[in-house]
């Protein structure tokens, strides 16, 4: 507007304000918790990866949470209070997660948090919700002791992620069975050397052993994280000549071994069982993905074999262009969970919601049964879709899933959490 | 001009020192809280690089590796030993103190980029003992299970308030302290042997022992920084030992300047508001700061505190530093 514009039209201003200041004034007094209610959303923060290598799991993670809030808020939120979500980058940096934690509730007013980072992130994080009493939830962290160790558990904090200590009893019984169907004895490990990887090594021998006592680890490759060259550990692996191998490298670094490994023939000669594979971004990354490889679940639409798994998985593709990750379902069990409890209680707090939450059973496309099941005493999830199948070379990738056996990982889980002194 | 004694100095500090403590009064926000803790933490980290940079001429590409050790020495003797909170404050900074005696007993024997790199690999050799020693460390997880903070002498660092009030105490007192050796003889010797360590040897100083002294001095200062950082994220990680935290020191201390004192401070401010605003608004994080960076380095070549002393000087005539 020009200067002579505003000259001319002083009236039309004057009756502007007058409206607005009445406008305002009436909204106030009149209409408080109208207003109130209106201009309020349920400010959810999420601390994530989105720069660096492994960005990719960090984006998917906010692709799932933004699929299943869109969702929500479509449908009118909470009597008109949606969900706003704040993303930030931690870099992958711990400290940093802790730093944007904090500033998410203590300078952008966040009620809950969405720790959506790798594990050492998610105890940054966790120390955070035990300072400031916020809920919140550990959507990617598969380290057991998040919440199966007392000392570390806080009562609002919830995890919604598969467990390290699940999937190995899982593994270790796959493995067995089909170590002792094929006579495998001689065994060898080839795994990140950081401790996700020892740990999650660690416990799938112990239960590879348990279920198939003949079993003999000959040999142990520990390459290092984001390692470009295998050449080594794979020459190392050969000379062992063991015939079967482990693994529990994933994403850029179990690819780069696989297409390593076919140079030299790495899977003619072993079985291999590698946790990680049944993943998307690992399927789709290799150049040559091996027939035969044993792989745990991580994400895909064909297990469990429902129509609402394979919907959620080609809506989120349909949206995003790409396929989801394993990351992708823990962060919308994630919001499934929140968007239920706050449906249950009718309210955003966070006290009121963790008390609805222990305990809480969704309907879920990822959950064995249809269901996931938030449980009460360590506040984890179980029941979800748990199994362990072999490759093939294109779409579904991995045909047949066999499924693992809740209540054999309960009571194995139960008597691990025993010898931790846990419990 | 003459320069003021060591009263003025403490008179400013204690001025500072009471401006800090009204400020949550006057702007009560838990950011501004956080954000003055991390400047406390990394202000101290980055000054005390500067006494081997600015003053000795000693340019450390390590020193982030006594930032870890005093993070994960506190979080350890608190976790493991349930001593005190002031026990292991003068612990660490004593393990500090020996483990850069060691490790500047060999390095600094060499210079310029020799110095350098040695200081890098003992730091990247402290990250890889962290990660690999998991037992004890928790490996790449960090300690876990949070620091306990049990309150002394009134002092409760688990609150907040209390936090803010004891890192800008620490601060003001390290600053205070390093300002005053750097005005000794001592620091006056080690300008020397900045400018003509060939000078200094042939009066009589032992080089090596005064850059010894130095390099001690500086990790142990940058230990403090490390025991306010666990202190705030309640954790200690082996990122605190990573390159990338000595890099940072360094573009603090390009941000801020090396020759005001307190340059390195003001250096830390803008490069955790650059960090705290950019990844903010975006997700091209390095992207921007490295275009700060680049502006300072190929541009500016100098920090903010070095063109307002500049300034000052060609204003009232002054020479000290």
């Amino acid at each position: 507007m020009s200067k002579n514009e505003k000259q001319q039209n002083p009236i039309a201003r004057r009756r502007f304000l007058k409206s607005a200041t009445a406008l305002g004034g009436a909204a106030a007094l009149g209409f408080p918790m109208i207003s109130r209610a209106q201009a309020k959303t349920i400010k959810v923060g999420m601390p994530t990866i989105l720069s660096g290598r492994v960005a990719q799991l960090g984006i998917s993670s906010r692709n799932a949470v933004m699929l299943e809030v869109d969702k929500f808020n479509a449908a009118g939120g909470l009597g008109g209070r949606k969900i706003e979500m704040v993303v930030r980058d931690s870099k992958g940096q711990p400290a940093e997660a802790a730093r944007v934690s904090r500033e998410l509730v203590n300078s952008d007013g966040c009620e809950i948090l969405f720790d959506a980072e790798a594990s050492s992130g998610a105890f940054a994080v966790q120390e955070v919700a035990r300072d400031l009493g916020v809920l919140v939830f550990h959507i990617n962290s598969e380290t057991s002791s998040l919440t199966a160790d007392p000392k570390i558990r806080i009562p609002n904090a919830f995890r919604t992620a598969r467990q390290g200590v699940h999937d190995s009893i899982v593994g270790g019984s796959y493995a067995a069975a089909v170590a002792k169907a094929k006579g495998l004895r001689k065994w060898m490990t080839c795994s990140p050397d950081y401790a996700y990887g020892r740990d999650t090594t660690a416990q799938f021998t112990e239960y590879l052993k348990m279920f198939y006592p003949e079993a003999e680890i000959v040999g142990e490759a520990w390459p290092k994280l984001f390692q470009p060259d295998y050449t080594e550990v794979i020459t190392k692996i050969l000379q062992a000549k063991p015939q079967a191998l482990y693994s529990c490298l994933w994403g850029g670094d179990l690819t780069s071994y696989i297409d390593q490994g076919n140079i030299y023939a790495l899977f003619a000669a072993t079985e291999f069982f590698a946790v990680n594979m049944a993943d998307y971004t690992a399927l789709t990354a290799v150049k040559n993905l091996p027939v035969g490889i044993h792989s745990g679940n991580r994400y895909i639409k064909t297990f469990p074999r429902t129509p609402a798994n394979a919907a959620w998985g080609d809506a989120y593709r349909a949206k995003f262009g790409e396929y989801p990750t394993n990351w992708s379902w823990e962060s919308a069990t994630t919001a499934q969970f929140l968007i239920s409890a706050i449906k249950k209680t009718n309210s955003a707090d966070g006290k009121k919601l963790a008390e609805a939450l222990r305990g809480m059973k969704i309907d879920s496309p990822f959950g064995t049964d249809g269901t996931i099941t938030m449980r009460a005493e360590d506040q984890t999830i179980v029941g979800y879709a748990i199994g362990w199948g072999t490759t093939i070379s294109k779409e579904p990738y991995i045909p047949e899933v066999k499924a693992g056996d809740w209540k054999q990982i309960f009571e194995l889980e139960l008597d691990w959490k025993k010898r931790n002194k846990y419990l | 001009m003459k320069r003021r004694g060591f009263a003025f100095e403490l008179g400013i500090a204690a001025a500072a020192l009471v401006v800090l403590a009204i400020l949550p009064v006057l702007f009560p926000s838990k950011a501004l809280v956080d954000f003055a803790i991390r400047v406390a933490a990394f202000g101290i980290f980055a000054s005390s690089l500067n006494i081997l940079v600015g003053y000795t001429g000693l340019v450390s590409f390590g020193h982030g590796m006594f930032f870890a050790s005093g993070a994960y020495a506190f979080g350890l003797l608190m976790q493991k030993a349930g001593t005190s909170i002031p026990t292991a404050f003068l612990l660490t900074l004593l393990f500090s103190a020996a483990l850069a005696a060691v490790v500047g007993a060999i390095c600094v024997r060499l210079k310029e980029i020799y110095f350098a790199f040695l200081t890098l690999a003992f730091q990247m050799l402290l990250h890889s003992l962290i990660i690999s020693w998991q037992q004890l460390t928790g490996g790449d997880q960090g300690l876990m299970g949070g620091i306990p903070r049990p309150p002394f002498l009134g002092i409760n660092l688990a609150d907040q308030s209390h936090l803010y009030l004891f890192a800008c105490a620490t601060l003001i007192v390290s600053l205070l302290i390093m300002r005053h050796l750097m005005q000794s003889p001592f620091g006056y010797t080690l300008r020397m042997i900045r400018d003509n360590a060939e000078r200094a040897q042939f009066i009589g100083i032992r080089v090596w022992r005064m850059r010894l002294g130095a390099f001690i001095l500086a990790g142990t200062f940058a230990s403090i920084g490390g025991i306010i950082m666990s202190l705030l994220v309640s954790g200690a990680y082996p990122e605190f030992a990573y390159w990338t935290i000595s890099g940072e020191a360094i573009f603090m201390l390009m941000l801020g300047g090396t020759s005001a004192f307190l340059g390195p401070t003001v250096g830390t401010m803008m490069l955790l508001l650059l960090n705290d605003v950019i990844t903010k608004f975006t997700e091209y994080y390095g992207l921007t700061l490295g275009v700060v960076i680049l502006l300072f380095a190929l541009v500016f070549r100098k920090g903010v505190t070095d063109f307002a002393l500049e300034a000052w000087r060609r204003r009232f005539g002054e020479n000290q530093t």
